[in-house]
């Protein structure tokens, strides 16, 4: 609870984790409330490696909203952000006037400035939106006494995926059939102690250009992509219960072929957009050739890849591969010789590969293709919350 | 006619085009007969820049059916030789024996010798089977004496989208509906000289990798890709006739657009198959974004892709804009060596380079090809062009060593 008796500021500071999704996301029924035209499923990661903090101060002397992202202060009138801070000023005000004393909301009609970092650099191009919003969220519901049932749509129309980030483990987030959104909510399948063994790799690939927004990106394939309906209506349905099962029977082989084909083909609708979106480079390419002749040498899927709007591949494999393959890919896509680690997180034992991997991969080493990696698992959220006494009343 | 007297050899010269799919067909509904899952629609481009030569003879004397490919012998026990020379062999029989004497069908039952050229390179990339086919099958249907009505069947047989290279101009492949595949044939919708503007470039790409061939990628998406059976019965047919409409419209901006849209849902379809199969490389994808870019400084669609299994782009576009494009494709992908083009020298307004605001990628085509829709297969009436010699081997100018 923030501390609030005469003083004149209340802090709080959170952190949210990254969630990688499985099954994709991409496409709203509606721009302004954020609502998918299909469910989507994810695993949140380890904070350890990946997230993002939040302070937020509250103050009857602030004279307006203020917002600091990675030490620069942005425009506060974001629409985006204002739909939080409006959603849960209502929420909070809804709670106050119910009489529900057991936390202090009188700071909701303060103006509140807003401090975030993340643990990651931008430039890696980690989707931050989806960590940052729920973050804010969070944070901001800490402060100013909100259920924790409520903040799915909050943060939800922060940013789609972020609602994703409000829980541990293996996250959905449902569609929802309302027309207001209400239903279109995320909730756990299951938490990260459910699946030990589960390891998550993020290869941050160099990339040359930028690429299509994600908004910009989806809007663009729900109005030119004659694939995209058919994928929201028939194909992921059934993806989401299959998905959901292979999870809950922690089969590897099939969790990981379901990952990458639903990567494939959130790729795919990205080139049957017109004009087409290319979000996987040469590099990107390669990994998925990489893992595919991985998976062939062994006779099962050890590994799988998805990739999200960007080239950077997520790879999904189990403990036991995890030393071999990162020196797979150590291998074919050797480092620049430089101060900065090549493999950052969690630590991963050194492995020799046999001649005959080596062999039977046959592909040209692409040296520095792959900026570094991150090697992490997923967990349940946990979220570390800092009082402050700033100043006296 | 072949000539064919006293001789014991009878010998027919033809040369037939490649075709450029618009509308793609990618998928079988059945393996042995060639059946699609979709019908296509295709330009066929002129021969002067792009054909295929086959000279077909005919002897009591061969021992064997043999085949020479670009001055190569090869092994003619390949099914889908076999069921074009099969084929062809049922159809001229059943000719015979209903008593047609317009042609002399004596030789259908002697062996044949096949000798076969592109006038394009296959490192080239540029798909030969189509062209390949379609003029052998043209070539025995002259020296036996088979109806073109007939030959669709024949060539399908052969390769898929041969059917497609035995008409000029625009040309669909119905995908038909009998099990027997009987009425899954190609059928000319306009001929070439009913939109002369247009024009085709065919951009060479350099290739890093072998692709994925197209009969085990077509298997592949059949098999693995959930958005094929969609694309197929709900978005092809559309496609279709809207195609059909522009091209009779002559409405360069919608039959653009339509290519390149129908290109992309192919390439997608392959990226949904599992494995994901990538055509596409690094330059193909500039030369996408930059038609994007060129189109939009314009306002509208000038240029279109469309691309095949493979690296190389095909431009299709109009007269009028012809030399401008060709000029910014050399200036954003500089040639190793300034080759001569038959296309006029222009200065392009530096507004126009600095709007594509695009790297330039040196040798990234390695060169382009330009031409426009053309004719169907014909018959080469001067015995000089033969690649046979009287012997009923390939010439010495023929083979390679």
């Amino acid at each position: 609870m923030p501390e609030n008796d005469k003083q004149s500021l209340s802090m709080v500071t959170c952190t949210a984790p990254v969630n990688i999704a499985v099954i994709k996301y991409w496409g709203k029924r509606d721009e302004d409330l954020i609502l998918p035209i299909n469910s989507s499923l994810s695993v949140t990661l380890h904070q350890d490696q990946l997230k993002t903090t939040t302070t937020v101060a509250c103050s009857r002397n602030f004279q307006q909203d203020r917002i600091w992202l990675n030490g620069k202060e942005e425009d506060i009138s974001n629409p985006r952000l204002q739909s939080c801070l409006q959603e849960i000023r209502r929420f909070s005000r809804k709670r106050r006037n119910t009489g529900d004393s057991t936390s202090d909301v009188s700071g909701v009609s303060h103006k509140v400035h807003i401090c975030s970092v993340n643990n990651f650099p931008t430039a890696a191009g980690l989707a931050s939106s989806a960590s940052g919003y729920a973050c804010l969220v969070y944070t901001l519901s800490q402060l100013f006494g909100v259920e924790s049932e409520q903040l799915s749509a909050v943060a939800r129309q922060g940013s789609g995926s972020a609602c994703r980030s409000l829980y541990g483990g293996f996250v959905q987030w449902k569609l929802g059939e309302q027309l207001d959104g209400k239903d279109s909510l995320a909730e756990q399948v299951e938490s990260e102690s459910y699946w030990p063994e589960l390891r998550v790799l993020t290869l941050v690939v160099s990339a040359e250009q930028k690429s299509v927004g994600s908004t910009s990106g989806m809007h663009a394939s729900v109005e030119t992509s004659q694939l995209l309906k058919y994928r929201a209506d028939v194909v992921v349905p059934s993806r989401m219960e299959e998905m959901i099962r292979v999870i809950r029977e922690r089969d590897f082989p099939a969790f990981g072929e379901l990952t990458m084909k639903d990567s494939n083909q959130f790729h795919a609708i990205c080139l049957d957009t017109y004009p087409p979106i290319f979000y996987l480079n040469n590099t990107s390419h390669r990994i998925i050739s990489l893992v595919h002749r991985y998976n062939q040498y062994y006779g099962e899927t050890r590994v799988a890849y998805t990739f999200d709007a960007g080239p950077n591949a997520v790879i999904y494999t189990l403990q036991d591969h995890l030393s071999e393959f990162v020196q797979v890919v150590r291998h074919f896509f050797p480092p620049e010789v430089s101060g900065e680690e090549f493999v950052k997180g969690l630590p991963v034992c050194s492995a020799d590969l046999s001649e005959e991997l080596k062999r039977d991969i046959n592909m040209e080493p692409t040296p520095k293709g792959i900026r570094y990696i991150i090697s992490t698992k997923e967990q349940d959220i946990i979220v570390v919350v800092i009082n402050y006494n700033i100043m006296p009343l």
